[in-house]
């Protein structure tokens, strides 16, 4: 890939300002009423989530179903934290930064030598265990979880933001959305990004360039938990509630979905999978037994269909189009 | 606590937790395929018996036949929706898939039998022994008394006969097996319908012991995790023998320790064994 000109960045990065300013206006646009904005906060909340395992699966070529420990984890410290010291989402921010990293390179290093569907099982195994624990333990709030998180409160200096309501914490989530996907885009074109992906289109190769494979699978995976548990870290906030059903299975499955359905390895894609979704729920739910068997099909359908995702539907119908005009204007 | 109580629950945990894994480390040995809807499918395979015995009233051995026979079918339709991607062994799109196949079936499962507890009634389940301070039903004896001679033929099959040995090639390089003649797709349609139908008859013969509900699945299944991979991935003596273990370790856990807490400290034995023995405790690696 040669270096972009320069004027090219400049060019992106502009229309990636202005994108995100119209984003910061898109639930005014949609009617400004609670709903709109809840729904929108909810979306940059589950794709930072989504992030996580996006990482994971994407640039490592492996499934992580243990990233809902992170989601949770996050929400959890940042909820006793909240509640118990009174601490300003700054400080839990940083704890759930501190929380999710130590986590995530323990659970690395546990599943170090381990493959494919092992690797998923422990994970998988790692999330039973972090459920349980929160389920049973009395200092954690046990069955019941932990109610009454205050709202967010950032001192910024000269004056303080504070956030109760789903129109204030709009920004918070879309400037975490934003950072996310700076951070993703920089980690794409990182040493690291770029190690991951070779170790797994061609580990051979990987280990004769002198790559640590190793090495690279645990640092993605140490770097992938801190996106979710962020989102669990806003999401406790928003819900001003934290229960061992953020461990469930369904987080799982929306993040994977939102991983797959635009296609993979694509920036905005998570984003993009995780509207999709969650407009579905909200505006068009015929149920929740009913949204099962949809999200499950989708999840399903996608990669037995169509495995480039909605990106690769895109550039197949423009392909089409392009060889059927084409036909036309010769015949 | 009453030592002898403890053996007896302990090995019935076994038989339980071994007839879950049959078919699922079959399925990882022979086509290295996770079904994360193996959960939902043992779900499906109590639910199928249910209705066979509640709408066409039939007895409660008929009904464990029209559950494996329901459930084969269903095995069979989700392979041939999976067939492009286990000849292509995409693994990782695989598990993805499985995972939501069981959302989908537990949605419709939900929509189809509703959210109420049922119960799926066995004749020898309300049949007890009582033996001075020890009991259980015979229900449970039927558990642990069909496991092992399902075991021995397993293996029998696998280890003595060219239809184990057409598996065992499959597993072992499907590329080369193909060019000794031996269809691979088919191998894996076959060990997948076994799976299904291996999970609903488990199914049938845990489900009269507790209330059945859409929902679950999902622990009585998670344990055998543990029993498939410390067992060794694919290894008919290893799971058997992980069963075992296990479920004494659960057993006397709950009875010693903390019942609340067995799954995970299951799960905390799996993490330890991995990080010393990755390939489990039979493997070689």
């Amino acid at each position: 890939m040669t270096s972009r000109p320069r004027n090219a960045t400049w060019l992106r990065m502009a229309g990636g300002a202005a994108a995100a300013v119209a984003a910061f206006y898109l639930p005014a646009l949609a009617g400004g009423s609670a709903v709109a904005y809840s729904t929108c906060a909810t979306i940059a909340i589950f794709a930072v989530m989504a992030y996580g395992t996006d990482l994971v699966l994407s640039y490592l070529g492996e499934v992580s179903l243990g990233h809902t420990i992170f989601w949770a984890g996050g929400a959890y410290v940042t909820a006793l934290l909240a509640t118990r010291l009174g601490c300003n989402a700054w400080l839990t921010a940083l704890a759930t930064v501190v929380f999710a990293v130590a986590l995530a390179f323990a659970l690395g290093l546990a599943t170090l030598k381990t493959r494919e569907f092992v690797f998923s099982l422990v994970t998988y195994a790692a999330a039973v265990v972090a459920m349980e624990i929160a389920f049973n333990w009395a200092f954690v709030g046990g069955s019941d979880g932990i109610t009454g998180v205050p709202r967010l409160v950032l001192p910024l200096g000269f004056r303080t933001y504070a956030g109760g309501t789903s129109a204030e914490l709009w920004p918070v989530a879309l400037g975490l959305l934003l950072l996310t996907l700076g951070f993703v885009d920089r980690f794409r074109r990182s040493r690291l990004g770029l190690a991951a992906l070779m170790v797994q289109m061609n580990p051979g190769l990987a280990m004769t360039l002198g790559l640590d494979t190793r090495r690279v699978r645990v640092m993605v995976f140490v770097v992938s938990a801190p996106l979710s548990a962020l989102a669990g870290w806003l999401y406790a906030y928003q819900r001003a509630y934290v229960g061992p059903d953020m461990f469930e299975s369904y987080f799982l499955v929306v993040m994977l979905t939102a991983a797959v359905l635009t296609g993979r390895r694509v920036l905005l894609g998570p984003v993009f999978g995780t509207a999709i979704i969650l407009t579905q729920q909200n505006l068009l739910s015929v149920g929740g037994d009913g949204d099962k068997i949809i999200l499950g099909s989708v999840l399903a359908g996608v990669l037995l269909f169509w495995p480039q995702g909605l990106v690769g539907l895109w550039r197949f119908a423009r392909h089409a189009v392009v060889k059927r005009s084409r036909g036309v204007a010769q015949g | 606590m009453n030592l002898a109580q403890q053996l007896i629950n302990g090995v019935i945990l076994a038989a339980g937790y071994a007839c879950v894994a049959i078919g699922w480390t079959v399925l990882l040995g022979a086509a290295r395929l996770v079904n994360f809807a193996h959960g939902q499918l043992f779900m499906l395979g109590a639910f199928a018996a249910w209705f066979a015995m509640r709408r066409a009233g039939v007895s409660y051995g008929v009904s464990i036949l029209v559950a494996v026979v329901v459930m084969a079918v269903l095995g069979i339709v989700m392979q041939l929706a999976m067939r492009r991607l286990v000849v292509e062994q995409n693994l990782t799109s695989l598990m993805i898939v499985t995972l939501g196949f069981g959302y989908v079936l537990q949605g419709a499962a939900a929509k189809a039998f509703g959210g109420s507890p049922q119960s799926l009634v066995s004749p020898l389940e309300k049949a007890s022994v009582r033996w001075g301070e020890l009991w259980f039903s015979w229900q449970d004896v039927l558990l642990v008394v069909v496991t092992l001679p399902l075991f021995a033929a397993l293996w029998l099959v696998l280890e003595r006969t060219r239809l184990g040995a057409t598996v065992r090639a499959v597993a072992e390089d499907p590329k080369l097996a193909q060019l000794f003649g031996l269809n691979p797709a088919w191998t894996y349609t076959g060990v997948f319908v076994f799976e299904a139908a291996s999970v609903a008859f488990a199914a049938t013969l845990i489900a009269p012991r507790s209330p059945i509900l859409t929902s679950m699945g999902f622990d009585e299944v998670i344990l055998t995790f543990v029993v498939v991979v410390l067992g060794g991935v694919g290894s008919i003596g290893g799971t058997l023998l992980a069963s075992l273990g296990l479920g004494l370790f659960t057993a006397f856990f709950g009875a010693l320790v903390s019942p609340a807490y067995t799954t995970a400290a299951a799960f905390a034995v799996l993490l330890t064994v991995l990080v010393i023995r990755p390939g489990g405790l039979s493997g070689a690696r």
